[in-house]
Formats: C-alpha cells, structure tokens, sequence
C-alpha cells in the first residue's frame, strides 16, 4: 500500500492545510509551554521540536502514521538482520557494529557479534603496533604519519569524527599525524606528498569494493611515490610496510598488492556510508586511540537501544524523521540545512549530505513502482556562525522555505583557563539561540518591527529543530550519528524506499570508463553527443 | 670537617666516599623525598666502579653513615645533591637549615635546578651572618666518577661569599694535587657553564651522528672524514665518535633541562632537535638489520654485544639496547645478549622476558644468530675470535653500532659488516 493511501496520511493532509495557513509565532502565544511539550531528552542530548510548526494532534498523527507504516516491524527487522537491502539482497547491520561483546546474533547462519570483535582487536593491535612507534616503513624508521585513501563513506565519517573529537587524543597519539585524501584528480594528494616524509608515512586504503577508481587511482600515486624514494627496496616491501587495506574484498586487496597480514576486514553488509563504525574506523581510532573509539560505538549503540526499545512518541531518531516527513510531505519544504555552531563538526553537514541524499534521494518503491510523492530534500550546511555570513540571507529574506537542525554543545572550554575562549564560546550560544528564534518567529521577537520598511522584515516561520548535547565527546558524538542514521531509516520506511543501495551512482562510473579512452590521441568521438564532441576537442587542442 | 650530603644519586655518593677517605666525618641522607616518589631510575652504587668498595671503607672506618634527615641537619656544612626536579625539597632543607644554623652555616649546591636557582636559594638565607650558599657543578663522568672528584683539572665554583670559598678551598684541598685553575664565577654563571659545557659535547656527538648517516647515504668512510676533521686544531679529537646514540641518566637530564631552558627563553628548536636525533640514532644498528633482511625480523636470532650506556659501567639508563630490544621483541625476534657488567640489569627491566636470552659468555651469545649487534663499546669486544664468531652463527653478519671494528678484515673473513657511516 502507498503511503499515501494510509488514514494518516490523508487525516495529515487536511491538517496540513490548516496548519500551513498558521505562523510558529502564534504557536507561540497560543501555548507559551511549547518547550515543555515539545523538547525530549535521551541521556546526554536534548532534542527542540518546539520551533517546528507543529502542534500536539501533528505528533500524533505522524505517530499513528509511523504506526500504519508497521514502523516498528521494520526497526525489528534491522536490528535482526532481515534483508532489508532488498535491491541487494542482503541485511544492513551497522548496529551489529557496535553492538558490546557478549550479545549474540546469527545472521544467515554466522554469529556475527563475536566476528566483529575479533575485527575490532585485530585493528587495536595494529593501532597499538602504530602507537607504541613499533610499526616500522621499509627504512626501519617507525610510522608518524597516516594517510587514509578512500571516498564517500571510506572518508567522512572517519574525517568527521577525527576533526570532531581531535582534542581527545591520547598521549600515545599525540606523535603521529592522521591526513585524508579523496578527490580522483589527485590534488589533495599531490599537496600532501610535497612535505610528508616517505620513510615514516603509512597509507590506509579504505575502498569496500577496492575497485573505487578514485581511490585506486590515488593509491597508485601514493605507491609510485614510494617506489622512487625507497629506490632499493622491493615494490613487495614497500606495500608490506606502508600500506594497510580496509576491504570488504580481501581477494582484490591482496591482487593490488597488500598481503593479508595487513588487511582489516568489514562485511557486504555495512553499507558504505554506514561503515565508520567498522574498520574503515582505524583512523578515528588511530587518533582517538581504541579507548576513544570503543567510546564513540558506545554512544552509538546507545542510541541504539534507545531507538529499538522506546516509545515511538519519546523516540527521538523517529521523532526527527517524522517532523522531517511533515515538514517534506505536508508542508511542502524540500531544502534542509545543517548548521552545527561548533566548528569542531565542520565536516558534519558533508557526512549529513551523503547519509540523507545517498540514502533516501530516491523516487522508485520497494516495489519498484514511482513515487508519487517527495522523498528526501535538498541538504546543505555549514559551521553556523560562517553560513550566517553566507548564506543565511537566503534564510531569513528569500523565498525558499528550508527546515534547519541546529547542533550545539551547552559546555565547552571548560578546562581552559583563558577567560576569552570561554566568552567566544557564549558569543557562540548567543548566536545560535538567535538565529532559530528569529528564523522560527520572524522579527515579532523585537518590539516595532512592523513599522520597519518591507526590505527590513523578517518573515520567519522557517522550522527548526535544534539539538543540545551536554558536551561534545566520543559518547555524544556516537550518539547523534546513530541518531541521524535511524532518523533516515525511518523516513525510508515511511516512503516506501530502500535506503542501503545507491544505484544511481553507478552509470556515471561506466561512461566515465568510455571517455576515459575518448580522452586518448586518435580516439573515435563520433558517438558522443555534440556538447561532449566539442568539449573533447577543446580539451585536445589544448594539450597540443 | 662535619658534612652532611643530601642526596641518593651518583654526585652524592661520589662526594660522600670520597670526603670521607680523606678524613672528613660525614652524614648522608637519602630519604628526602617526603611524597616517597622514587625517581623513575634509580641511581644503582654497584653500577659505579670502585664506588661501593670506597664506600664500604668510609663506613668501617665511622667516617661515613647514613643518617635520618633529622640527625643529618646538626653540621655547619652541607652538599645538596639532588635531583633536578627536586628544587622545592631543597628550598625547605634550606629553610630548616637557615633556622637551625643561625650564622655560620655553608651550603654547597651540586645538583642542577637549572640556571639562577642557587641564587633563589641563597635568598632563603641571612648572607650578612655567613648563612652562605655557592654552587660546585658536579663534573663526574659515570664510570670514572671518584676518579674524576679526587683528580680534577678544573674545579668551577659559583660563589659570592668570601667566608663560604674559604671554606670550599680547604673541602676540596686534598683533591687539588692535579689541580690547574681555581675557576671563580657567580653561582648563576657556574650554573650556566654547567649547562653550556653539557649541550655543547651533545651537539658534537649529534653533529658526527648526522654526519655519519650522510656518509652512509654518500658511500664514504666517516672514519677518514673523522680523521681529516680532528686534525684541525679548532676542532680537536673529544666527542667526536660517530655511534649509536648517547645515553646515560644525567647527560641526559641535563640536556633535556637546557633544551627546556631555550625552547621556553629563546624558542630555539637546537638541543630538542638534537635530543630527538639521538633517540632516532639509537635505533640505528636496528635500521641497518631490518634492511639487511627487508623489513622482515620475525623469528630471527639476534645477538647483542654491549648493553650498558657505554663501556665500565652496569648502568642502563637511556642505554641504546633498551631502545634496540623493544624493537627487536616488537618484530617478534629471539634476543642472545652478553655485557660484562649489565647483563642483570637488562633482565630485570625486561622482567625476564621469555625472548630475551642473558649469556656470560659473548661467544655463547652468537650460538645460531641472524646478526649481531655491537652497542657498547666493551674493551673486551674489540679483538674477538673471528673464526669462533663464524662457527657459532647462522649468518655471519655484523652491525657495529661503536665502529670498533676493521671493515676490511671482516669482510676478508666473509662476515657482512655495517658500521656508522662506513
């Protein structure tokens, strides 16, 4: 059944068309106790939903709507290990990845829970080996330098978490240096290479195909990089001592040339954007240390268990994901922006970007039939006291209407004694408590402002959500990826879609491989269309 | 003379034993250290030659015992001989002092605070009553360190107190047989000088080190290098062995004070650089082993031949082996080492490692080796049975950390040689 022919939905259409005539502010006034009614708390996070433009019958509309989904079937099923990636045939388990020790569950005939673990030591005897400066490059000097290749979801969530969390590091990290490369033209790399040192620098090759051509094509720069510094030492040893492979096909690692001993392992069952959790973690915990990132899947699962076993009313992943389906669905809005007032999650709304769009940026069923419906908006964001110099003039003036989550922690510098640290991080509240406040409410938060000439005004009425942790830390960082994780899990169910697959990245990487030859002397070009003739020309002509 | 020396380290005992041969009656404390930290390597007396003998002597003889700090407190005349981070314990022995001794009391500091602290001592004290401290660098070298108090060249002193050098002069009297020059300075000179003599052996031995390794890179023979470098007048013969590294507990110590003392003042890099290099250097005939067998150790017999920080002395503190076993066991070798004098010390820091196998005999050692290893540079080692050496061992190879031996001769005999930088 569409989701559309469910009662909720339409009993949700007809107050939607109520509730667009109406303005956050009047919520406001009509009930001064939003906070109260509207703001959950799950251990160390406070979640706002006051400033959306919802009441108390939308909650429990887009509850009773969850309901006839058979939400919590599907969250069943996801924790059990079902083959909810349909289109693939096989479970997503990212939970069982940070599932503790001693829990069991057997997928498809395998007990996975101890498998991960065995994976997990298995790293932490390579970070410790890193650590203790006993991992040694083919000059006997020890390693202080990681660089991690890979792309997509083999390089935001560990860049994320890495920038996130840095001021955890452990002593025993403090020497080594963790760097990440993604982009296919090299340029990231080339910089680096420039003044990193080749003796002391070691290469994560993180690709759970290892056939991503963007990640092949840099660690082959990486490995000819060593090649001419390591003039008399064997290709065989360079790879044996400066290349560690993160795979979830150790055939193809082992075929590009990093034997087994220096592979780390994750399943086909951690989808790509899902797998910071997994190895593809080493650099987090590379420079959190294994303690720090035992933290961070901590925090996750227990999000986890928050998500499996709480009311779906106090639920604050499905709470999210629904006031996202009304606010897409109902009202219309279909651009997001992520705005963390913490530059330390700089790299959160690009991890964001990719969970969300590679996810639900769908628009074919289950079933395999068109939606008739919008499924996952337009996400951007920005550290937000820098978009408020961007772009938040589009925000508060222009004429798109964009649902925004404001992330912010309410401690910070707490060991710092340096009294102007503390005041930039007040200055940094200040800021983002007015932001959403003049977003959600418009300028009826100053007296007068109707007097103001019409460039002056504020409309507000744009929904936020804002969410408040204790503290930045490995267990509240976990916390709010798994969060945002469930959040598109259930906005996948609602929709109808299969969010673990992502065929529509693939074709681009085919017709890639044909302009790849296109691009050779000689080549045959006829077959292209005119736009693409001319360009190859031009291309040519200008390498002449 | 009535003294009373504070202190547990080599400077202290060195001082007690030999101003108690010479007829002075002297105290010794060494449980000043009131939050009972010990410090992390603990100065050994049996790692000192001569020096437990000379003190067992002072002791039978009554002119050297070992006191409560309590008792130690009655003399006029006393030798702080701390460690250097122990500043605070000496400003309340000079405080308790100062009360006790209304005039006439002499302290002498020997321990390296860093530069100006003997004067901020000084302040604890009333000088117009002859309350008077002065600053006497210690200048022993361990492994000769008595030998280095009786016989000095030089005696530097950092005095402003005419009473107090007067009494100095007559302490050290019985030691000025050999003696050339008196050098009379301020305490925060002395202090300086102490520290400047110190970083600057470290940046020769650095410098040969660095030049070594380029030798390797550049296929020259440092040896000859060395040569045509201390013909030089300006340049002269001292500190100028390329090897593996520098150890030792207070060379060490003393540097990491200086290169703290111009990275805060001065934001110089110089003897931090330096201090990094030696670490790095120490791992050096560990490089050379892991290239010879492309970066491939595991289950490799080695031998090592020398473990203290150098030669006539069981110490190991910041020794290169300590550095070259971590490494060796890390990569899943089985060790054989031999040392005349710390072989036992090597065992307990290892906590009898099951891979690290301690031999009496050097010989013994080589049984079935990969490759042997030369981190000090033991007499002994310097003229071994070549054809003993190549029955016993698997692989006739040899790594010598000290250049002690004659490339061209052992590679006659059909061993692989690697030296510093030749």
């Amino acid at each position: 059944m569409s989701p559309k022919e469910t009662t909720a939905w339409v009993d949700l259409q007809s107050h939607a068309y109520y509730m667009s005539q109406s303005h956050i502010s009047t919520l406001f006034s009509e009930s001064p106790d939003r906070f109260a009614q509207f703001g959950f708390t799950q251990d160390n996070l406070l979640l706002d939903l006051s400033k959306q433009r919802i009441t108390d019958e939308t909650l429990n509309l887009l509850i009773e709507l969850a309901k006839e989904r058979n939400l919590p079937n599907w969250i069943e099923s996801l924790f059990k290990g079902d083959h909810i990636n349909d289109s693939e045939d096989r479970p997503a388990l990212h939970t069982a990845l940070r599932t503790p020790k001693g829990t069991t569950l057997e997928v498809d005939g395998v007990e996975i829970i101890e498998e991960v673990h065995q994976n997990l030591e298995r790293m932490e005897a390579i970070v410790d080996k890193i650590h203790s400066g006993q991992w040694r490059g083919f000059t006997g000097h020890s390693i202080n330098t990681v660089v991690n290749i890979g792309v997509g979801g083999s390089d935001l969530g560990p860049l994320m978490a890495c920038k996130a969390l840095a001021e955890y590091q452990p002593e025993e990290a403090q020497n080594l240096s963790v760097h990440f490369v993604s982009s296919m033209d090299g340029s990231q790399l080339a910089d680096l290479l420039s003044h990193l040192n080749p003796a002391r620098t070691l290469f994560v090759i993180s690709s759970k195909s290892f056939t991503t051509i963007d990640t092949l094509a840099n660690a082959n720069t990486a490995k000819e990089w060593l090649k001419q510094a390591g003039n008399t030492a064997s290709e065989e040893v360079l790879v044996s001592r400066h290349f560690i492979g993160v795979s979830a096909s150790p055939d193809k690692a082992l075929s590009w040339g990093i034997p087994k001993s220096n592979q780390l392992a994750f399943w086909d069952w951690t989808g790509g954007r899902y797998s910071m959790w997994s190895t593809i973690g080493l650099p987090i915990a590379l420079k959190l240390g294994m303690k720090g990132f035992r933290e961070v899947l901590a925090g996750a699962h227990n999000m986890d268990t928050h998500f499996k076993e709480t009311p779906l009313k106090q639920n604050l992943p499905v709470l999210i994901a629904m006031v996202g389906i009304w606010n897409i669905n109902f009202l219309n809005i279909n651009a997001h922006a992520i705005l963390p007032y913490d530059g330390r999650l700089n790299h959160l709304p690009a991890y964001l970007e990719q969970l969300e769009m590679e996810s639900n940026g769908k628009s074919v069923t289950r079933k395999g039939k068109a939606t008739d419906y919008n499924t996952c908006p337009i996400l951007w964001g920005e550290v937000g006291t820098n978009a408020q110099h961007a772009f938040y003039q589009l925000l508060h003036q222009g004429t798109e209407s964009v649902m925004c989550d404001f992330i912010v922690a309410a401690k910070r510098y707490h060991d710092t004694d340096n009294s102007e640290l503390k005041h930039q991080h007040q200055l940094n509240l200040a800021n983002c408590l007015a932001q959403s406040r003049i977003l959600a409410l418009g300028d009826t938060v100053i007296k007068g402002a109707e007097n103001a000439p019409a460039y002056k005004r504020y409309k507000g009425n744009q929904p936020c959500t804002t969410l408040l942790l204790d503290e930045l830390t490995p267990h509240t960082f976990g916390q709010i990826i798994a969060m945002y994780e469930h959040k598109v899990f259930v906005q996948s169910v609602i929709w109808d879609i299969n969010p673990f697959d992502q065929w529509g990245v693939e074709l681009g990487k085919k017709v890639a491989t044909n302009l790849l030859d296109a691009l050779s002397p000689n080549a045959l070009i006829e077959d292209f269309d005119s736009s693409t003739q001319g360009l190859l020309q031009h291309i040519s002509m200008r390498n002449k | 003379m009535k003294i009373t020396i504070w202190g547990n380290e080599l400077p202290a005992w060195t001082s007690a034993a030999a101003l108690a041969e010479s007829g002075n009656h002297v105290k010794i404390v060494t449980g000043l250290d009131q939050a009972g930290n010990k410090n992390e390597i603990a100065f050994k007396i049996s790692n000192e030659p001569g020096l437990q003998h000379c003190i067992d002597e002072a002791i039978r003889s009554g002119r050297l015992q070992s006191v409560t700090a309590e008792d130690g407190l009655t003399p006029t005349t006393h030798i702080i001989s701390l460690n250097p981070d122990e500043y605070e314990i000496a400003a309340q022995l000079a405080k308790d002092l100062a009360v006790k001794h209304p005039s006439n009391l002499l302290i002498i500091n020997q321990s390296h605070f860093g530069v100006g602290s003997t004067d901020k001592l000084q302040e604890l004290l009333y000088e117009p009553y002859n309350q008077a401290l002065a600053y006497l660098p210690d200048m022993l070298a361990e492994g000769s360190a008595l030998n280095n108090f009786k016989n000095p060249e030089t005696i530097i002193v950092g005095c402003s107190n005419d009473w107090a050098l007067l009494n100095i002069k007559a302490l050290m009297r019985p030691f000025s047989q050999s003696l050339k020059q008196w050098m009379l300075m301020t305490p925060k000179e002395a202090e300086f000088t102490k520290f400047a003599n110190t970083g600057m052996l470290a940046l020769r031995l650095s410098y040969i080190n660095e030049l070594a390794n380029l030798a390797d890179h550049l296929e020259v023979d440092i040896e000859v290098i060395r040569e045509g470098m201390i013909s030089d007048p300006r340049i002269g013969p001292h500190y100028l062995h390329p090897g593996c590294g520098f150890g030792g507990l207070h060379f060490q110590q003393y540097i990491e004070g200086l290169s703290e003392l111009m990275e805060v003042n001065r934001n110089s890099k110089l003897l931090n650089t330096v201090l990094a290099e030696n670490e790095k250097q120490k791992e050096q005939p560990f490089r050379k082993l892991w290239r010879h067998y492309e970066c491939d150790l595991k289950d490799k017999t080695v031998t090592i031949w020398g473990l203290s920080f150098k030669p006539g002395t069981a110490s190991i503190d910041n020794a290169p082996s300590l550095k070259v076993i971590e490494t060796l066991l890390a990569q899943g070798c089985k060790i054989q080492v031999h040392d005349p004098e710390a072989g036992s010390n090597i065992a307990q820091h290892f906590n009898n490692h099951e891979r690290i196998d301690v031999v009496d005999c050097c010989y013994q050692a080589l049984q079935n080796s990969d490759g042997l290893l030369l981190l000090t540079e033991w007499s002994e080692y310097w003229s071994p049975e070549y054809d003993e050496m190549l029955s016993k061992m698997r692989h006739p190879l040899i790594i010598d950390g000290r250049n002690i031996f004659d490339k061209e001769i052992l590679q006659s005999l059909g061993f692989t040689y690697y030296g510093v930088g030749r």
